[in-house]
């Protein structure tokens, strides 16, 4: 008993190199695999699901008789299958592989079955039987081989069984299997013959799937999905010959299935439309594309179409069919979508030039099937699309966020194919989720390395005689900074001071980082790399180590530090009369927070040297404000909010939106003045290599989502110069809609190009202006501790001021000019890390409760809104179609819903129209245009553990059908046990963290200066 | 090539038997010890055959690569060869010990089979200029009992022979890279024409005008110098070489290589003869080592 006989399977496989490998495989044949017949006296064996049978319900076989199956029936009758009446059935091993390795959700399904004992499905491995083992002859297909065997396993069961007097059928839906098995003088029926046979089971014919016969499959047809990619020379010299166009992919943010190409030569974004036309293109590569002509243009489609959803609809599927299925689906989805829009240039992808594939975050998909080696992987990205990776590991990344390399995306997968990386941590861990953001928006994070610690002054730091010589002794002026609650790197100090002439005498004093840093040390070339601080909102990723940062450069209150000053002799009336830089030192009086110094000017009973100083800044900040603003400078809103979190917990106990003092714009509008005087001074100083920074004024297209949803709330805006703009946005304010005129200056400021870093030799001085602070030159200066921009202006002015010796990189436009690239990068990954980080954590404040908000339309589209919720600082997009609420629907019904429910079932799901060209969206009476307010309720799907996101219900104005009850009924009927627990819970919390002290970790760090 | 310590008694008496025409295990000059040749004894390679002639073991494996061909010959495949001498074959071979002789025998076989007329690799060509089939064949001195060259090239070609590819299906082409598939039917393979695959034939000279063909280890310390040549089963030279020091005359140096290029065709007919009865025979059990 036992092994009989070796054999081996050889086969050749395609690497994903390219090479062909020969895989041999052993393979032993026994003689102890038993029938599973219960009552069997030559077989062994613990299973025996099979019952000994006495009756026959068929008219075709009279004599009791089991049942075989071959693949096809497997793969297409699994209804029948699975009805009850259908037991006592073996299944062969080559059947089960054939049908794993076809379609695995039926695969999954006929294991289910098989697990069922009251099926008795019996799994006869017959692939290690000795009889019943068959090798492939040549010139035989893998299909004819398996049949064979099938057969050749029925014929084994049908003498087999003869000796408990049984008898076995095979059932096929192959005619020539069936035939070839009647030559073997085994009974075979199709399906349909069988079913039409039983007599018990009348309801069973109609389950029975008409499937044509299945055809011979070519082997070595492969279902291609994509059209190939031209080869790299065919491109360039069509590129060259003006036929194709070279440019960024930039994929839509709200539909996956769209991008655009920025091309250089062209004015306009070539628009990219569906998978095939995509092309396997992802986001950021440099692409070569084919313009169609202009009759088939397109323009970009209205609806927001989710990745997540279209996967989980076409499910898991891995057949080919599937793929055709899934194209049409979408093709389908993107007709639908059609904007009315403008047409825009349309083409398709032929080529990637270069590939821009990086390691991604995400998580891993859930597989239905355990042991599938195969799953999906969802990047954290949007933008890019699932990729495939093969793990044997995936219980452990379940739950886990993940990285994973793209290695290759060929022309027959559906997604790219990658590879595991390595696990980041869990989901919902705090840490997991800040390196994901950072990782995702490349930020360097790791701790400074001992050379950059190296490089810190040695403590206890004191400051010495020679200090003193070189330095302007400020010690006197009664200087104090103003920062928000909680800020520990305090870069900036201010004082006023009367003359003796009536003048006031103003400094604006910022921490000496130059000092500390020296050019091409571990620690200058770490800040330089870092660029910036990065603030998630719990987290700060310091530019330089803390020491600097938090205690020898940052301006604290009674204690003696080196700054940079810049001082001003002022009118009364805020006229600039003389500006001077210094190195100095100083000792600030207090570190005062922006409702201290409030506080202190609103009490007229204060009337210290300090209070009165900084009364007389802020009338004189008032007056250069007015100033500014005279000269066109823009008045924008970001929707910034301030999360105050539990340290211990890290939950999110409260959000407020970000007030505003007087005494904020008091320290803005001297920063800003220090920092016009400083680029002025470089520029003058250095014509060729001021860091200057510049903002340019948009295009005027970049207005038109602005100007259109404008006009469909009937204001017009005059976008010709930053003055006309600004003017507009003043006037432009509702009765009715407080929020309107914030909601107004949020778009705007999306309509802005992003402000960047140059060098001054590098562009036209016509160039140099900034757009929105209405300034000709500008620079940063106040916050070097943070930026390292901020930095080289330093070491520039110290240079003029004869503080300090140049060194050759400073002064050469080349390398200023690659440094403000980095540098430029560095800040706009670090502001969307920053959001990332936003948003993550306002996602976790919804969890677990139903939330209501007030939120304001910002876009529409004509399956879906986009709302801003100025509570949480977010935008929400609210679907306008049924999916999601199908789901809910029979979500209300799992868990049982009485009445309440019910009535919203008859109601019929109500009709959106939307019109693109005046953007209103219409259901029934109703009108919804752009920053019309709506009441909204939104909770975080938590049902998937590893994928939870927002679901947003509209409560008012409401809509039959569509809209839900405000959140007090939900409380009742829906979630009543878990929301009353939740409630009490978070007001629990409230309570004890009042106690402690509020840490509002975003609000740390001020943004004092918007551009 | 393996250094035997013989007594200068021992050598006289290995020259003087020659010299009368009698070698010290009974053959005469010109004969062939008895070849033992099994091929696809590896499972895993495309090609594989051991061959013994006494003690001299060498197993060579063939493995099939797609690469990119040499920009010369775009439309040619490739063969490229390399030795291991185990250091279980002889002591010499130690760690690095076996490197000279192991080059010197991989570049005679890449030289024997450059010629043209040997082996057609335009039929390894997939795709000109992009994809050829690159047959590695390496060759395992297992033990070493005289006359590597000979048994190694013997070898070679009956691998050859065995090697079996499997059949590539060109099925498109993306980014100028191209796509291809292989058969899911392990029987679907493409084979090797080897008829004119050449074999090496090695004259060792004992004295200044008499060689012997296959020689023993202890023949070889007789003789410093030998004369390989690669004969086609046409008789065609495709190339000689000589090894070690010593010096041949040109009457004794034209007779070795006639008898070389005679010796050639007839081990020739008779390996492949062999071969053909060997593939011929259905249920073959293969030994291998066992």
């Amino acid at each position: 008993m036992g092994i009989q006989e070796r054999k081996q399977k050889v086969f050749y496989r395609k690497t994903k190199k390219g090479n062909i490998i020969k895989i041999v495989r052993e393979h032993y044949l026994r003689d102890d695999v038993w029938c599973g017949l219960d009552g069997c006296g030559m077989c062994e064996g613990e299973l025996r699901p099979l019952d000994v049978l006495t009756t026959s319900d068929s008219s075709l076989v009279k004599e009791p008789h089991h049942l075989i199956i071959d693949t096809n029936v497997a793969l297409h009758q699994a209804d029948v299958l699975a009805h009850d009446s259908i037991t006592n059935i073996v299944i062969p091993q080559t059947v089960i592989q054939e049908v794993r390795h076809r379609s695995l959700p039926i695969y999954k399904r006929l294991r289910d079955l098989i697990d069922t004992s009251s099926k008795k499905f019996y799994v006869f491995t017959n692939e290690h039987h000795g009889e019943c083992f068959v090798e492939r002859e040549e010139k035989e297909s893998a299909n004819d081989r398996n049949d064979r065997a099938i057969r050749l396993a029925s014929w084994w069961y049908k003498q087999h069984f003869r000796l408990s007097n049984q008898n076995v059928v095979l059932l096929t839906n192959d005619i020539t299997n069936r035939d070839k098995a009647r030559e073997l003088e085994v009974e075979a029926y199709t399906m349909h013959e069988y079913v039409s046979s039983l007599q018990n089971s009348p309801g069973l014919l109609d389950i029975v799937a008409q499937v044509e016969e299945e055809k011979e499959e070519d082997v070595t047809y492969q279902g291609y999905l994509f059209p190939p990619h031209w080869p790299m020379d065919k491109i360039r010299s069509s590129i060259k010959a003006g036929k194709l166009h070279q440019g960024v992919l930039k994929t839509s943010r709200n539909n996956f299935l769209e991008a655009n190409v920025l091309v250089e030569e062209l004015e306009k974004p070539v628009l990219i439309q569906g998978r095939l036309n995509l092309n396997r293109a992802l986001h950021d590569d440099v692409v070569a594309i084919q313009i169609f002509p202009k009759e088939q243009w397109s323009a970009p489609s209205a609806v927001v179409i989710d990745q997540e959803k279209q996967e989980e609809e076409t499910g898991n599927n891995e057949d080919e069919n599937a793929d055709e299925q899934m194209l049409k689906k979408e093709q389908a989805l993107l007709v639908a979508g059609k904007g009315d829009g403008e047409c825009q240039p349309t083409g398709c992808v032929v080529g990637i030039v270069r590939r821009k594939w990086r390691q991604y975050c995400g998580i891993i998909k859930k597989n239905d099937i355990t042991e599938s080696l195969r799953h999906l992987f969802i990047p954290s990205d949007k933008k890019i699309p699932f990729i495939r990776i093969e793990t044997r590991q995936a219980e452990l990344m379940y739950n886990k966020r993940l990285i994973v390399a793209i290695d290759s995306w060929p022309r027959n997968s559906r997604n790219p194919k990658g590879h595991f990386v390595r696990v980041i941590g869990t989901i919902g861990d705090k840490d997991a989720e800040n390196e994901v953001i950072l990782l995702e928006h490349d930020c360097p994070h790791t701790k400074f390395s001992e050379a950059v610690l190296n490089c810190l002054p040695k403590m206890p730091w004191t400051i010495t005689e020679k200090d003193e010589a070189e330095r302007d002794d400020l010690r006197h002026l009664d200087i104090c900074s103003v920062d928000p609650v909680g800020c520990t790197d305090i870069d900036d100090a201010l004082h006023c001071r009367t003359l003796p002439n009536g003048n006031f005498e103003v400094g604006v004093h910022i921490a000496d980082v130059s000092h500390f840093i020296r050019p091409n040390t571990a620690l200058d070339k770490e800040a330089q790399n870092r660029s910036t601080t990065v603030y998630l909102t719990n987290r700060r990723i310091d530019m330089v180590p803390d020491l600097l940062s938090s205690n020898l450069c940052s301006l604290r209150g009674n204690v003696d530090r080196f700054a940079f000053s810049v001082i001003w002799e002022m009118t009364p009336d805020a006229k600039v009369l003389s500006s001077r830089f210094c190195k100095s030192i100083i000792k600030s009086r207090g570190e005062l927070s922006y409702e201290m110094a409030q506080n202190r000017i609103d009490n007229p009973t204060m009337t210290d040297d300090l209070t009165i100083s900084l009364r007389n800044l802020n009338m004189l900040a008032k007056q250069i404000k007015a100033q500014r603003i005279e000269n066109g400078a823009l008045v924008l809103a970001s929707m910034e909010v301030k999360f105050h979190i539990d340290p211990e917990t890290d939950s999110v106990i409260d959000i407020v939106a970000k007030q505003h003092l007087e005494t904020m714009s008091m320290v803005e509008e001297f920063m800003l003045l220090a920092n016009v005087t400083a680029a002025e001074t470089t520029l003058e100083h250095f014509p060729d290599c001021a860091l200057l920074r510049r903002h340019p004024a948009p295009p005027h297209s970049n207005f038109d989502p602005l100007l259109a949803a404008a006009k469909s709330q009937k204001i017009e805006l005059d976008v010709s110069s930053n003055k006309t703009l600004a003017n507009s946005l003043n006037a432009a304010t509702k009765d009715n809609n407080p929020f309107f005129n914030s909601m107004l200056r949020i778009m705007t400021t999306r309509c802005m190009m992003q402000a960047l870093y140059f060098c001054s030799g590098t562009l036209e001085p016509s160039e140099y202006s900034h757009y929105g602070l209405a300034t000709p030159t500008y620079t940063h200066f106040t916050s070097p501790i943070r930026r390292y921009a901020d930095i080289i202006v330093h070491r520039l002015l110290a240079v003029i001021i004869e503080a300090d010796r140049t060194y050759p990189e400073l002064l050469e436009p080349k390398k200023l000019a690659d440094l403000t690239q980095h540098i430029n990068y560095r800040h706009k990954m670090a502001q969307y890390a920053g959001r990332g980080s936003a948003e993550v954590t306002a996602i976790a404040s919804l969890k677990g409760k139903v939330s209501e908000f007030d939120s304001y339309v910002l876009f529409l589209h004509k399956n879906a809104i986009q709302v801003l919720v100025p509570t949480i600082g977010q935008q929400l997009t609210l679907y306008l179609d049924k999916r999601n609420r199908k789901k809910d629907e029979i979500g209300k019904l799992k868990t049982k819903q009485p009445d309440a429910m019910e009535i919203d079932e008859e109601v019929p799901f109500p009709e959106f129209e939307f019109n693109e060209k005046e953007l209103y969206v219409t259901c029934n009476d109703l009108v919804i245009r752009p920053f019309d307010e709506l009441r909204i309720q939104a909770s975080v799907d938590a049902t998937d553990v590893q994928h939870q996101r927002v679901v947003c219900k509209l409560v008012r104005p409401v809509i039959p059908g569509f809209s839900v009850d405000p959140v007090v009924k939900e409380v009742v009927s829906k979630e009543k046990e878990k929301q009353n627990h939740d409630s009490q819970k978070t007001e629990e919390e409230s309570k004890d963290t009042k106690k402690k002290r509020e840490i509002s970790e975003r609000g740390k760090k001020k943004k004092k200066i918007k551009k | 090539m393996t250094n035997i310590n013989l007594s200068d008694a021992e050598k006289r008496y290995i020259v003087d038997g020659v010299k009368l025409g009698i070698r010290v295990d009974g053959r005469e000059s010109l004969d062939y010890r008895q070849l033992e040749i099994e091929t696809g004894l590896v499972d895993t390679a495309n090609g594989s055959a051991r061959i013994r002639l006494d003690r001299t073991d060498v197993l060579v494996t063939v493995k099939m690569e797609m690469e990119p061909p040499v920009p010369e010959e775009p439309r040619n495949g490739l063969l490229r060869f390399f030795v291991n001498c185990s250091a279980n074959a002889a002591p010499e071979f130690e760690g690095r010990g076996g490197e000279d002789l192991a080059t010197s025998l991989s570049s005679m076989l890449e030289r024997v089979y450059s010629s043209p007329r040997t082996l057609d690799t335009s039929k390894l060509c997939v795709v000109p200029g992009k994809y050829v089939k690159v047959l590695y064949v390496d060759i395992e001195i297992l033990e070493c009992g005289g006359n590597l060259f000979d048994t190694s090239s013997l070898g070679v070609k009956a691998a050859l022979f065995a090697t079996k590819m499997p059949k590539i299906y060109i099925t498109g082409e993306d980014g100028g890279e191209l796509e291809f598939s292989v058969s899911d039917n392990p029987t679907d393979v493409d084979r090797l024409d080897v008829s004119n695959a050449p074999i090496l034939i090695t004259h060792l000279r004992i004295t200044e005008n008499l060689t012997v063909v296959d020689p023993t280890p202890e023949e070889e310390c007789c003789g410093p110098v030998c004369v390989v040549v690669g004969v086609t089963p046409n008789g065609f030279i495709t190339a000689t070489q000589q090894f070690g020091g010593g010096t041949f005359t040109p009457q004794t140096l034209a007779t070795a290589i006639k008898s070389a290029k005679d010796l050639g065709q007839k081990i020739h007919y008779h390996l492949r003869s062999k071969l053909i009865q060997e593939e011929n025979n259905v249920d073959r059990q293969i030994k291998g080592f066992l």
